[in-house]
């Protein structure tokens, strides 16, 4: 549905400022991602130090579009559509947020493993890292086209994310096994896995999200889970 | 279940039709918020329920509108029992200028409703009571009651209403003339009335369909475009109009 302009403009201005503080901080979000994962795998502790003092500009990002929310509940109550994409801006930005602190996570794990890795690992790494990059960027083009047919897209394609990081975590597990001289850069490696897969789910959730904008009705059933997880975590 | 039952209502002010067509229905003891811009049917449409469109000469009424399954267009209506049945309060206060008492007494009397002098004492404090205006003027029952605030007068007039015991309040913009304070008051008011009565408010303010409806019907040009539960409405309503009208995206 495209909406004509509302008649206050500055209200329509407020709305779009929002939108556009988003997609911005959902750019950030994805450069973020991409250097991270390839700061890990190149061993670039340059590019992993941009990474984590960027961390900084998606953090006011956050606190930013909180206030414009907050503001656009108290001063304009808006209404139907209006006050939909207001609450999932919020939620949003708060996903996008954690997507920062989990790229963040892994350059400084970089940091601390600072040393080159077995290729099979960083190949699988950049596997599991490339495919949650693209959902990112597809989530993020179905904010800017308000497209819940992407969105539904990402969801259903979060188990082949989560098949992709058993996949992985098999790799790093095997890695640990094969001596202890691995243990403490394969521990790193496991948090790294499992940090990507979190920013898979982050970008399931925003996609829900973006549904419910553009819909007015949440996403039904269960999101599609992918294999057993070789260590149990938060999920 | 449902107390007004309106199919194919159309209201014409001489040669221009005003209402087109308008099927609603609304449910007992729930209050229906009517909503549209100025000029789109939704007071002509109110004053429809109880037949207050008789007294302007030009407007013609077709259509039924069934109250408790009674078509109260036909002949045989005896209009000032309907009224009875089915109250209003206006957007200005308009207390009659008369004391507090006889502003309350006067209905229950023409209609016979008591039979002592202390039984027209009990309707009018219970009137008094449920309007919330009770303990504000129990010590002045005689004075008149255009001495009283804005606030204070509409609620007067709510007492007023209710004192006939009807089963149906419309209200037309009963808060636009008030202050905040004494607009939340009427809004209490409402929900409280709403355990005994059905109430139909027409209402400029959108914020408060929001608050004191259940069920809102958005007018426009005279059509009824959409009606459904308030939540519904105010969240994600089925039309686009509906949608433009409540998010401010006019002309």
């Amino acid at each position: 549905m495209t909406e004509k302009p509302h008649t206050v403009k500055s209200y329509e201005e407020q709305l779009q400022q929002l939108t556009n503080n988003l997609v911005i901080m959902g750019g950030n979000c994805e450069t973020a991602l991409g250097n991270s994962i390839k700061a890990l795998c190149n061993n670039d502790n340059t590019i992993a130090d941009t990474v984590i003092n960027n961390d900084t500009v998606i953090d006011n990002f956050e606190s930013q579009i909180e206030q414009e929310v907050v503001d656009l509940i108290a001063l304009r109550q808006p209404m139907a559509i209006d006050l939909r994409e207001t609450v999932t801006a919020l939620k949003i930005s708060s996903d996008l947020e954690r997507i920062g602190d989990l790229a963040k996570n892994i350059s400084k794990r970089t940091k601390l493993i600072n040393n080159n890795l077995p290729y099979n690992l960083t190949q699988s790494i950049e596997r599991v890292g490339a495919i949650v990059q693209k959902q990112l960027k597809l989530v993020l083009d179905s904010y800017t086209n308000r497209s819940p047919e992407i969105a539904l897209d990402v969801w259903e394609k979060d188990e082949e994310v989560d098949n992709l990081t058993n996949l992985c975590m098999e790799e790093v597990i095997k890695y640990l096994k094969s001596g202890n001289e691995n243990i403490e850069y394969g521990s790193h490696l496991l948090f790294v896995t499992k940090n990507i897969e979190r920013i898979g789910d982050h970008v399931t959730n925003i996609a829900e999200q973006i549904y419910f904008l553009v819909k007015g009705s949440y996403l039904e059933g269960d999101r599609p889970k992918g294999s057993q997880p070789i260590v149990n975590g938060e999920k | 279940m449902n107390k007004i039952e309106a199919k194919k209502v159309n209201v014409f002010y001489g040669d221009k039709q005003a209402l087109f067509d308008i099927n609603m229905d609304i449910p007992e003891r729930q209050v229906t918020a009517l909503i549209g811009p100025s000029g789109c049917g939704k007071s002509t449409f109110l004053r429809c329920l109880n037949r207050m469109n008789d007294v302007i000469e030009i407007c013609k009424v077709e259509g039924e509108i069934k109250i408790n399954d009674y078509d109260i267009n036909q002949k045989s209506t005896d209009v000032v029992r309907l009224r009875e049945k089915i109250g209003m309060v206006f957007q200005k206060p308009n207390p009659f200028p008369k004391t507090l008492y006889e502003n309350i007494s006067y209905g229950p009397e023409i209609h016979g409703m008591a039979q002592s002098k202390d039984e027209l004492d009990q309707i009018v404090e219970d009137s008094l009571k449920k309007a919330a205006l009770w303990n504000e003027v129990k010590d002045r029952l005689h004075e008149p009651g255009t001495g009283l605030s804005g606030g204070q007068q509409q609620r007067l007039c709510i007492a007023r209403a209710i004192s006939v015991k009807p089963e149906v309040i419309l209200m037309d913009e009963p808060c636009s003339a008030l202050d905040p304070i004494a607009t939340a008051q009427i809004e209490e008011l409402i929900d409280e009335l709403k355990k005994e009565h059905t109430i139909v408010i027409v209402t400029h303010s959108m914020s408060q369909a929001a608050r004191v409806s259940q069920q809102t019907g958005f007018f426009h040009l005279g059509k009824l475009i959409e009606v459904g539960s308030t939540d519904k409405i105010f969240k994600n309503p089925n039309q686009q109009q509906t949608q433009d009208y409540i998010t401010g995206r006019f002309g």
